[in-house]
């Protein structure tokens, strides 16, 4: 580019500042939407894996169906570090409990892991952040994430209820970070770590029921991250230990490798706000490209004039491309630090999602590149169509170009017969037919609204489809306090004394048991984490006559009939996980308590994560393939009222009753607990999904002001000509006004459809990820209310810059205008 | 021995395709313009003039016959080698002055000598000051176009056309949208350049120009219905 080529660039530049700034607030905003999340991904991505590998997570834990004592185990763990495959391998165990903190109860129970006071902590690492590993007789460590949860603290004594039903009383002597756990908080779950110490204190010895094994890479010193291979080398060692050590295998769990428990959510929330975050990019450089198109064309008749005087169309592409440049290189040195901030902020977050303390927020180079060469090159490469148009324009064709076409629109042409009704405003007509004359432009302008709009209104369905689900389970759980049973007691004993607690109205024993699923002849196999929650199987043994639980949607086959043997119903989130080829009218194996028994498959229902135990039986059926009389193991209890305050005095009552009797209390709580859980996945997803869909409002707001600042330099002299004719300021101004508002109403008119098929697609993308069910379809009235509002004043605000210039043009300025 | 002529057009035809079948701005002419001839090109609207200008400056193709200026046959040029000989070689002067308005006018005579890369880039500045002062606008140098008058930026669209000294001079009206004191000094310059040698073409309505004109040539429904001679050449 020649120097004064330079000079003229830098003089254009100011001269339509304006229009530029806007171009480089539209790239800066998306680019710092998808750099932020660019930058978020590559650091969780880091740390987590960092994290979670430093944890040295089991490839597979083999549960036993009885406990056996820690030396027996520690014998068993050397023989199974020479099989094949096998890399390490340690015994361990853990329970879930109730807990007193300084001898006041905590509703939130305690999940306690359990390692021999020698275990090396090789595998399955935890990392003590204050006290050292293990902790005495006396001791027990504390989750770090669990400290505020349970409102413990180093120091505090607790009361923890061991499995054998006695209380142990500890003090709380360290505090570890366990990466390879979900967040306590989002399971309203505390975590607590012990050595066998306090276990075996009563007398029993026998307290480790989980063989954890590591398996090797074939020929390699390194944990696998093949999970067949694993699969195969832990049914492997679970066959010797049946065959060698006549031990009885209650499930095999072999979760995803090096893969945290919440990393596929993860993953997949990050790779979809990239996806929103590149959208609003392409938005925003089409947008650009738009806008440069406009300005280009403006520049026809100077173009002309230089190819008149020997200006090559290479000059003339280098002027414009350096322009198109310059705005994206601003635009991209103005989204960085915000885009770095951005980062830390959502990677923040996704690390408490993931219970993740990373080492470094240090964000890599190689995400600086790809930011910047997404806010260099892709501008420039959206431009490049009317850049080179541009510069390739002829000295005939500038002298041809008369600005605005002069033809109307076939749009345009439709609505000058609205000037036939009578009594309609002749302003609002005339905007009404100005909004389309430029079609492509009025398209882009709508679309851009109607993209953010489409985002907004989707983002905020999912928020009511989440709310139908919780309001659903709610609506569901017509009972107010859940009883949890250290082990199973007769349904009448039970009910006979809970009658008896004051507010009670309804009592129901109920069974729900751990079981492994596996088809005839196989040792059940899961995908269940360390934290026994995600991926694990329950039955439930539904009692005759129950008004506390309704069938979920049937897939496949028919629900239970009453009193009905040996059937069973399985969800699909199970079926699909343990025993994917099984149909309606298949056997299958439940081990119930390490017992092999087969069923028939009468059905599949759909449920949702967390939402259902995974097998249903009916409690008769229970028992009888128990070969025992009809027990429960956990109650359902119905209050006269539903205030929190009669829940709890019930839910202690009760504890205290069941106590009183010998029948071992493991919670007792109200069932606003499990509201929390069902919440606490989701919410972070609404937030940023409408947090991209401002940002696209954004820069659909800018489109909206580029556009209408173009239609009115356009029609200059058209508006010079209503000056002349009588036109006041105002009218002008309203007429401007209102093609904006006539705008943003048909991005309204434009997002209904695609709202509707985002929310649809999210709902079901979104819920089967994070609940394994697709979300009700719901479509939120008040945001489709908020959105309509947003967009018109915004198209009211984004038309005032053009509304006040043509409005204060004057007749010769107008006129002159070429 | 026979000098080969400045201009050369043969048989030239130029249709616009239009909704009532084509129309034909220049039809079937052929002209000859000598070296360091003054020819003013006249008639009345829509008689062919610019179109024929447009012509000879390669802004416009011809749809039949041949057009060699400035020893170059346009037909064979492309879009750029049109735009390189026309720097090199021509100097167009328009109506309405066509200065970019935002640069000044020292710059606005630069700038073509930048795009040609003829003149030494030392010697760009102090060459178009020179041709500002020579046009008799040196003092308005750092001004840009809308600051002047119309007469002055027809001044400074002359020094343009003079930028890289070419052979050529092609104006299209240049007095057209000048009072008549200022038109006659404008008219007097372009006598002036042609006194040095300079081929200039001028197109107008304006009978003045036959008092600077070598030749006078009319157009109507383009063609050519008089060529002649008003003064002897210098």
């Amino acid at each position: 580019m020649t120097g004064l080529l330079a000079v003229k660039l830098r003089r254009d530049l100011r001269a339509a500042w304006s229009r530029l700034v806007l171009m480089a607030i539209a790239i800066a905003v998306s680019l710092m939407v998808l750099g932020g999340v660019l930058c978020a991904w590559a650091v969780v991505g880091r740390e987590t894996g960092r994290a979670y590998v430093g944890t040295e997570p089991a490839s597979a834990t083999i549960l036993l169906d009885r406990a056996i004592d820690g030396e027996r185990m520690a014998a068993i763990a050397a023989e199974a570090r020479t099989r094949p495959g096998v890399l390490a391998a340690t015994g361990r165990t853990q329970f879930i409990g109730d807990i007193e903190v300084n001898g006041h109860p905590r509703e939130i129970p305690l999940q306690v892991f359990v390692a021999a006071p020698d275990d090396p902590m090789r595998m399955a690492k935890l990392d003590v952040q204050h006290g050292r590993w293990p902790p005495s007789p006396r001791e027990i460590f504390i989750g770090r994430d669990s400290l505020d949860l349970l409102d413990v603290a180093v120091g505090d004594a607790v009361t923890v209820k061991i499995p054998s039903g006695e209380p142990a009383r500890l003090r709380v002597a360290g505090v570890v970070y366990d990466p390879s756990l979900a967040p306590a908080p989002q399971h309203q779950m505390g975590h607590a770590y012990l050595s066998t110490a306090p276990l075996t204190a009563s007398g029993s010895r026998a307290v480790l029921d989980q063989l954890k094994i590591q398996v090797a890479e074939p020929g390699r010193a390194t944990p696998s991250r093949d999970r067949r291979a694993v699969v195969a080398v832990a049914a492997d060692v679970g066959t010797w230990l049946q065959r060698e050590h006549g031990l009885a295998i209650r499930e095999i769990q072999v979760p995803e490798p090096y893969a945290h428990p919440h990393q596929g959510q993860a993953d997949a929330l990050l790779l979809a706000l990239l996806a929103g975050g590149a959208a609003a990019l392409l938005l925003s450089a089409i947008l650009v490209a738009n806008m440069l198109h406009g300005l280009f064309t403006q520049q026809i008749p100077q173009i002309g004039i230089m190819k008149a005087i020997g200006a090559r169309s290479g000059h003339i592409a280098r002027l414009y491309l350096a322009m198109t440049l310059l705005v994206a290189a601003a635009a991209t040195l103005v989204a960085l630090p915000p885009a770095l901030l951005i980062g830390r902020g959502l990677a923040d977050m996704v690390f408490g999602f993931l219970g993740i303390e990373p080492a470094s927020l240090a964000v890599p180079w190689w995400t600086y590149g790809t930011i910047l060469a997404a806010g260099l090159v892709l501008p420039v490469s959206m431009a490049l169509a009317p850049l080179v148009k541009a510069s390739r324009t002829t000295v005939r064709a500038a002298i041809d170009h008369h600005g605005v076409g002069s033809n109307p629109s076939a749009a345009t042409g439709v609505l000058a017969r609205l000037g036939r009704i009578r009594g309609l405003d002749r302003g609002l007509v005339m905007a009404l037919r100005n909004t389309v004359r430029r079609p492509t432009r009025f398209m882009l302008s709508v679309g851009l609204l109607a993209s953010a709009g489409t985002v907004f209104v989707a983002g905020m369905s999912l928020g009511a489809g989440v709310k139908a689900v919780a309001e659903d389970a709610k609506a569901r759980r017509n009972w107010d306090v859940d009883v949890q049973l250290a082990g199973p007691a007769s349904v009448e004993e039970i009910a006979t004394l809970v009658a008896r607690v004051p507010h009670v109205r309804l009592v129901e024993g109920w069974t729900i048991a751990k079981v492994g699923v596996a088809g005839p002849g196989r040792i059940p196999l899961t995908r269940t984490y360390p934290d026994q929650g995600h991926g694990g199987v329950s039955l439930t043994a539904v009692p005759a006559a129950t008004t506390t639980f309704a069938p979920p949607k049937l897939l496949q086959g028919r629900w239970l009939h009453a009193g009905e043997t040996g059937a069973v119903v399985l969800n699909q989130i199970t079926r699909d996980k343990t025993v994917p080829d099984v149909q309606a009218g298949d056997t299958v194996q439940l081990f119930v308590a390490g017992k092999p028994t087969t069923w028939l498959v009468v059905g599949i229902v759909e449920e949702r994560q967390g939402g259902g135990g995974g097998a249903y039986a009916t409690a008769e059926g229970f028992a009888d393939a128990l070969g025992q009389p009809r027990r429960a193991n956990q109650l359902r209890i119905a209050t006269e009222g539903h205030d929190e305050q009669t829940r709890k005095g019930v839910a202690d009552a009760v504890a205290a009753i069941l106590t009183g009797a010998g029948i071992a209390v493991q919670s007792a709580a109200s069932v606003s607990r499990n509201e929390s859980i069902a919440e606490g996945h989701l919410g972070p997803i609404i937030v940023v999904v409408l947090a991209i869909a401002l940002a696209m409002g954004a820069i659909g707001s800018i489109g909206l002001a580029s556009t209408m600042g173009a239609n009115i330099l356009e029609r200059t002299r058209e508006i010079g000509v209503m000056h002349a004719i009588g036109a006041l300021p105002r009218t002008v101004r309203r007429i401007v006004v209102a093609e904006g508002v006539f705008l943003a109403l048909a991005s309204c008119v434009a997002a209904i459809i695609p709202a509707l098929a985002l929310t649809a697609v999210m709902g079901a993308g979104l819920g089967n990820l994070f609940m394994s069910a697709p979300l009700p379809f719901r479509v939120s009235l008040p945001a489709v209310g908020i959105w309509i509002a947003l967009a018109v004043v915004g198209g009211a605000l984004a038309t005032e810059a053009a509304a006040t210039r043509a409005s204060r043009l004057t007749v010769r300025e107008a006129l002159a205008y070429l | 021995m026979t000098v080969a002529p400045a201009i050369q057009i043969r048989d030239v035809v130029k249709a616009y395709p239009s909704s009532a079948g084509a129309f034909v701005a220049v039809d079937r002419l052929s002209l000859d313009i000598a070296d360091g001839e003054l020819v003013a090109i006249v008639g009345r609207s829509g008689s062919g003039k610019t179109t024929l200008l447009n012509l000879l400056a390669g802004i416009d193709r011809p749809t039949s016959g041949t057009v060699r200026a400035a020893g170059a046959d346009l037909g064979s040029l492309s879009e750029s080698g049109l735009a390189a000989w026309r720097g090199r070689n021509v100097g167009l002067v328009f109506q309405f002055f066509q200065l970019l308005p935002t640069l000044t006018i020292l710059e606005n005579a630069m700038l073509p000598m930048d795009f040609a890369g003829k003149i030494p880039a030392g010697k760009r500045r102090d060459r178009a000051q020179r041709l500002l002062e020579r046009v008799g606008i040196g003092d308005q140098a750092d001004k840009l176009p809308a600051m002047l008058s119309g007469g002055q930026q027809q001044r400074a669209a002359i020094a343009r056309a003079l930028a890289n000294d070419p052979p050529l001079v092609l104006a299209d009206e240049p007095t057209g949208n000048l009072d008549s004191a200022t038109a006659a000094d404008v008219l007097a310059l372009f006598a002036e350049l042609n006194a040095e040698g300079r081929t200039i073409v001028v197109v107008t309505h304006e009978a003045e120009v036959r008092s600077v004109a070598d030749r006078q040539v009319t157009l109507q429904d383009g063609r050519i219905i008089a060529n002649a001679r008003t003064r002897v050449p210098a």
